[in-house]
């Protein structure tokens, strides 16, 4: 009744209070989850005798110590704002996309491929090459979708097998009927002109694929909560039953929302294919479709999230090239302690047990499907 | 006639060579699936156990040494992926993902500290072939199939068994009932948590042995990532063979057949991706065409919590 009686203004705050909330409670838990995997490299540091203070300070300024390497960060975290992005999409309509990693591959053969023959038109070319990308990649992601939708096959598996099937087709199209004539196994260079520009400022080789990522975040943001189609994304991922009484079609979201996180991921392969090596060698890079998992979790799969977990996956990325130069410690320790935050992230129980039954439902989210259904 | 013979016998050898990592991985991932947990790290187990092997044998010098270090790597990071799965309650695929990393990061780091630099280990010594005597005597399969390691006879020995464990006894109908009906096992008095710890930790033994075999068998080195994505094959034929032993150990065998047919072809013929890319075609096909459906454990990828 009191409502009634408010001013627009006051009836607002609880709510935003209430979004405050929300906020730092998401974020209280990647935080732990971030200290335990960094208490966890100090023991191993520890007992391998390296000095972890001088480690970690390594790992730090090789991060965020200098514009160069904010500039190294930020190159190393476009590709995993896009694959973490595809999770993210995929997930908010109840699905899990581990496909990411051959999604990232069909965009990079797509953008290798076509790179070259419109590399004359320079930015145009370029523009031309990343919209293919969204379209392959759209197709590409598609498939697991329309499995899943008409055949009933689960998503994790089909995905997971069609990372091989992208990553042996990829590497059978930039050998054999795009190979180069060059010494390096792979595709031809791509003309400068087509190249995604450096940002400049100091910050290297850092380039706009990193501002690209950051338009992506924002159009996934309005297109799931902005938009009808969004909406009906999210229902079906929250409670398909009611959306589906609702007559909202669940294969038609389903296929969506996995192509569309193709389109994402097939993007970050572009993008590193336009922006970073200007070709696709072979062997090409690897684990960025895997860690965008990681990324989307620790992001709890919002886009905000995500941009900040890619930064912080890059930063450690980079952090730990100057920590192998600067100390003993190999630099293949940043993957064990980002295997240990995919680890603990997801953990609900330990959540409960470190910070109480409340924080429960902020634990990152866990699909209560089984693999049979 | 002889060359023929000759190089089907080359072909036979070389698809138990290679069918035997993943028949070991995918019983190991049978028990973990048949008890409710997703085990897509057999991955990174193997890969774990294939770098502990080489650890041990070459600390020791013993292959047999080489081999209980495996078997002591693939269970602890089996039981870190059941920890994680049942007593906290992760979601079993991440966990699966991040064993998977682990092992990737952690055998590159330990490379560095133990061997001194990545790439590939000093040799260590391995398991050699022992020619069983009358068996190996039979013409063409005699020398594919009974000239092999150690490891390839406990696979052949250890399919029956696991076929006979799961279906023939008490312990494997409480596996299978955990994975389908958990409720159904904690009102019978069983734990449930009990069940799925077993189930996992078996898979990261029977992992352990493929990884083992991968790096001491076949080659008597480690080299960084050197499953090269065995473990998501084994789990493949797991899945093609219907999470039954005998159904994955065919599927692995066809699958194992596919990578010794690689080595064999010329990339003229038929271009090497195609023919690497198979299993998992193959898979989809079969997923999509039994739909998905009352195949897999009921109760698989779900925590289970006591009401």
């Amino acid at each position: 009744m009191s409502e009634e009686r408010r001013g627009p203004e006051e009836r607002r705050s609880p709510a935003f209070l209430r979004w405050m909330g929300n906020a730092a409670g998401a974020l209280v838990f990647p935080l732990i989850a971030v200290l335990i995997s960094f208490v966890i490299g100090a023991i191993i540091m520890l007992a391998t005798g390296n000095n972890p203070i001088v480690a970690f300070g390594a790992l730090f300024r090789g991060a965020f110590g200098s514009p160069l390497a904010i500039g190294r960060t930020l190159l190393n975290a476009t590709p995993l704002i896009f694959t973490g992005l595809a999770v993210a999409v995929a997930f908010r309509a109840g699905l899990f996309n581990i496909g990411g990693e051959g999604q990232f591959y069909i965009g990079a053969i797509t953008a290798a491929v076509l790179g070259v023959y419109v590399g004359s038109l320079g930015v145009f070319g370029m523009a031309l090459a990343l919209s293919a990308c969204i379209v392959t990649g759209f197709l590409w992601g598609a498939i697991p979708g329309f499995l899943k939708a008409y055949f009933g096959a689960h998503e994790v598996i089909t995905t997971i097998m069609l990372n091989f099937v992208a990553i042996y087709l990829a590497t059978y199209l930039a050998l054999n009927p795009f190979r180069s004539e060059g010494l390096v196994p792979g595709t031809e260079a791509i003309d400068l002109a087509a190249r995604i520009p450096f940002i400049g400022a100091g910050l290297g080789r850092a380039n706009y694929g990193f501002v690209f990522g950051l338009v992506a975040a924002a159009v996934v943001y309005l297109f799931l909560w902005r938009t009808k189609r969004g909406f009906e994304l999210r229902a079906v991922g929250l409670s398909p039953g009611a959306a589906s009484y609702a007559g909202m079609h669940i294969g038609l979201n389903t296929v969506l929302a996995l192509a569309i996180g193709g389109s994402l991921a097939a993007l970050g392969g572009g993008e590193e294919v336009l922006g970073v090596y200007g070709k696709m060698s072979i062997p090409f890079v690897q684990g960025l479709g895997f860690n965008g998992i990681g990324v989307a979790l620790l992001g709890r799969n919002h886009p905000v999230g995500v941009v900040f977990g890619a930064i912080l996956f890059g930063g450690m990325i980079s952090g730990a090239q100057e920590m192998q130069f600067e100390t003993d410690v190999p630099l293949q320790l940043a993957s064990v302690l980002l295997a240990v935050i995919l680890l603990l992230v997801t953990a609900t129980k330990l959540v409960e047990l470190i910070a109480g039954k409340r924080a429960r439902a902020f634990a990152g989210a866990r699909l209560e499907k089984g693999l049979g259904q | 006639m002889d060359d023929v013979l000759t190089t089907l016998g080359t072909l036979l050898a070389s698809t138990i060579r290679n069918a035997t990592p993943l028949i070991f991985a995918a019983l190991g991932g049978m028990f973990s699936e048949r008890s409710g947990v997703v085990n897509i790290g057999l991955e990174g187990l193997m890969l774990i156990s294939a770098f502990a092997g080489v650890v041990g044998a070459s600390l020791s010098g013993s292959a047999l040494v080489g081999l209980g270090f495996g078997l002591g790597a693939g269970l602890v990071f089996a039981l870190i992926h059941a920890l994680m799965c049942i007593t906290f309650e992760a979601d079993q695929i991440i966990s699966g993902t991040a064993i998977n990393l682990l092992a990737l990061g952690g055998t590159g780091y330990l490379m560095v500290l133990i061997f001194g630099s990545g790439g590939t280990s000093p040799r260590v010594n391995g398991f050699k072939e022992v020619a069983i005597p009358g068996l190996s005597d039979i013409p063409l399969i005699g020398p594919a199939l009974f000239n092999q390691s150690l490891l390839v006879y406990l696979m052949y020995v250890l399919i029956p068994i696991t076929y006979v464990g799961v279906f023939r006894t008490p312990f494997g109908l409480r596996l299978r009932a955990t994975g389908e009906v958990p409720e159904a096992v904690d009102t019978a008095g069983v734990s449930v948590a009990r069940m799925r710890y077993y189930g996992v930790a078996l898979s990261g033994l029977l992992a352990a042995c493929g990884g083992v075999y991968l790096s001491m068998g076949i080659l008597s080195a480690f080299t960084e990532n050197m499953t090269g994505g065995r473990g998501f094959i084994a789990l493949a034929a797991l899945i093609f063979g219907r999470w039954n032993p005998i159904g994955a150990a065919a599927a692995a065998l066809l699958f194992g057949f596919g990578l010794a047919v690689t080595f064999q072809v010329p990339q003229e013929a038929i271009p090497i991706e195609f023919i690497q890319m198979l299993p998992y075609v193959l898979t989809i096909v079969a997923l999509a065409s039994f739909g998905g459906r009352a195949i897999a454990p009921a109760a698989i990828g779900k925590p289970y919590r006591k009401e």
